[in-house]
């Protein structure tokens, strides 16, 4: 709707760097990404055996071997297998609790910028309230005390990012009401909501992918944190965090069980933060990058 | 100046009552029936209620938050419903390791993070600077717990330099006590570290792009003199404002880092007592450390409003 009249700069020569650069973060973490879903959905179909059955025959195997290539854990139960798995937890709980929040947080936000200067005051307040509790420590006592597993976790997740949607959701929105198609829009009689749903949402769309893939990261990498500790997910769900946790408990760290649940981790956190500053640039050129 | 320290002050008595009222009602919701939980499931209904009674749990939740509430603003945390402990002493007892572990880690953090941030950003566009981006890009990926179990199998258990996990009261052997902290402030340090490059390297970015050090570079400054005289100055202000905003960041890491290493800290004794529905104990602990939080931030906005009063003025 809204037409640019000023003619594009010249592109000089670190900005043309820049773009190239941009366009790398976008490829790989694309590539990263589909590989982690990949995986996902490939263990609904196929896994190599059943990551969940002891199996005391095949304890221990070292990696590399026939039929375990990553070989096996302490009690004889497939490393890829549950790697596998545990990519199935880290999108239900991290993707679930990105979602859930982004809903949350893209209502209130929109209130608030669009609903008058009492309610903006209230949602921005209770938002930076929120925010300065420590989210790990509540997501432990929550889990701790509601009994752990995925539910909880999600829930824990969305207490922990809704504050920070309801924020960028806020300002995004507040620089779009001041469009001049917004004011025409009110002038031609159309009420607020129909200004929010028609023109104010499809145009922090590129805002809210962006924000959504690097709480997906986020909320993969305290999930694995949570299961470390023991109050996450527990099994027969698998997490990579429980992975480690278990590497640790029951082998001692030196084992190279400890070495498979953190690199997916790692991979797959760096695949969806590339690809959500990959796509801040494509679908978001006018917000500047931030550091995080 | 005094009505922004006023609305800063308004905010921060504001977010505690919120924040305490949030904990408050998270924890009893969440924890069902205490009594009947700690007595097990073979437990008389009149058993259940006698220990509800002396808990003081049988009273309106009203009652039970605006009491807990009223004591730790007279300064008293409440006590151990089995052991009769002061919260107070709790804490206190495990502060000696969580509060070395998150300062130290935070200037690691720091100390690695500024200069090598001010280089980056210094280089953009050529091949050093896109490698400390990539490695930044990375670490903030790693979770600080795996960075923990790495680190203690390179140096724990490969060259046996240090401990794998422990703790010696400072008291007994101060230097055991060093050597049992160094590992996790590494761990921690290193994933800050990650994080604030990103912060520091954008924040440098901003103001090298701005008049005042063109100014200085016409006057005369070379590149490094303007960024240092100038720049460094200005771009302190959101640094310390992004170190407030860590600060939650940093006791989440703490936490973990704690568990990794097995030391006596803040977060064992939470879920020690979170697992016996000690819900006093939990919620006072909790409430504490939201507390020094806030507080945190409340003295970064006031530094901010002091250091530049474009801030105060506009608020």
């Amino acid at each position: 709707m809204s037409i640019s009249t000023s003619a594009a700069p010249p592109v000089t020569a670190p900005q043309r760097r820049r773009r190239l650069n941009l366009n790398a973060s976008l490829v790989v973490g694309l590539v990263l990404t589909l590989g982690f879903l990949g995986v996902a959905l490939l263990s609904l179909v196929w896994l190599p055996s059943n990551p969940n059955i002891p199996n005391v025959k095949a304890r221990m195997i070292e990696p590399f071997s026939a039929g375990h290539w990553l070989g096996t854990d302490g009690l004889g139960r497939d490393i890829i297998a549950q790697l596998m798995v545990g990519a199935r937890t880290s999108i239900l709980v991290g993707a679930g609790g990105a979602s859930i929040a982004l809903i949350l947080g893209t209502i209130t936000g929109l209130v608030a910028a669009a609903y008058g200067k009492v309610a903006d005051e209230t949602i921005s307040r209770g938002a930076d309230i929120l925010l300065s509790i420590p989210g790990m420590v509540t997501a432990l006592v929550l889990a701790a005390t509601m009994g752990s597993g995925a539910f909880t976790t999600i829930l824990a997740l969305t207490a922990f990012f809704t504050p920070s949607f309801t924020r960028v959701i806020r300002s995004a929105a507040m620089s779009v009401l001041q469009e001049d198609f917004i004011t025409a829009a009110r002038l031609y009689g159309r009420g607020r909501l129909f200004i929010l749903a028609r023109h104010v949402i499809p145009n922090i769309g590129g805002v809210m992918i962006v924000q959504f893939t690097l709480y997906f990261a986020a909320g993969i990498l305290t999930e694995a944190g949570l299961s470390y500790l023991g109050v996450g997910v527990t099994r027969p769900s698998i997490s990579w965090g429980m992975m480690l946790n278990e590497a640790q408990q029951t082998v001692g760290i030196s084992s190279p069980l400890a070495i498979w649940p953190g690199l997916a981790i790692v991979f797959v956190v760096l695949g969806l933060n590339l690809l959500g500053d990959g796509l801040r640039d494509v679908l978001d050129p006018k917000l500047k990058r931030r550091g995080a | 100046m005094a009505i922004y320290v006023l609305r800063k002050l308004a905010f921060f008595v504001g977010a505690v009552f919120v924040a305490s009222l949030a904990i408050f009602l998270l924890i009893r919701a969440a924890g069902g029936n205490v009594a009947a939980i700690v007595l097990g499931k073979d437990a008389t209904a009149e058993a259940i209620n006698a220990l509800a009674h002396s808990y003081g749990l049988d009273r309106p939740l009203p009652v039970q938050y605006f009491s807990w509430l009223y004591n730790m603003v007279q300064g008293d945390l409440g006590q151990s419903f089995r052991t009769k402990e002061l919260v107070a002493n709790l804490v206190t007892d495990r502060l000696g390791v969580s509060i070395p572990l998150a300062l130290s880690g935070l200037l690691l953090g720091l100390i690695i993070a500024i200069p090598v941030g001010t280089y980056a950003a210094r280089n953009v566009g050529t091949w050093s600077g896109a490698l400390l981006a990539l490695f930044s890009q990375i670490g903030v990926a790693v979770p600080v717990f795996w960075a923990g179990i790495l680190l203690s199998v390179l140096f724990g258990v490969r060259l046996g330099w240090l401990p794998t996990g422990g703790w010696t009261d400072w008291n007994k052997d101060w230097v055991a006590s060093i050597r049992s902290l160094v590992l996790p402030v590494l761990s921690l340090g290193l994933i800050m570290a990650a994080v604030l490059i990103r912060y520091v390297r954008s924040a440098v970015l901003d103001v090298m792009n701005q008049d005042y050090v063109r100014t200085a570079r016409a006057v005369g400054m070379t590149r490094t003199q303007a960024l240092l005289q100038v720049g460094l100055r200005n771009a302190a202000l959101p640094i310390v404002t992004i170190v407030g905003l860590q600060i939650a960041e940093l006791i989440g890491g703490t936490v973990i880092i704690e568990m990794v290493f097995s030391l006596p800290g803040l977060s064992r004794m939470i879920l020690a007592n979170v697992a016996a529905r000690e819900v006093i104990v939990v919620q006072s602990t909790v409430m504490l450390i939201i507390v020094f939080v806030i507080f945190v931030n409340f003295v970064v906005d006031l530094l901010y409003g002091i250091i530049d009063p474009r801030i105060r003025n506009a608020a």
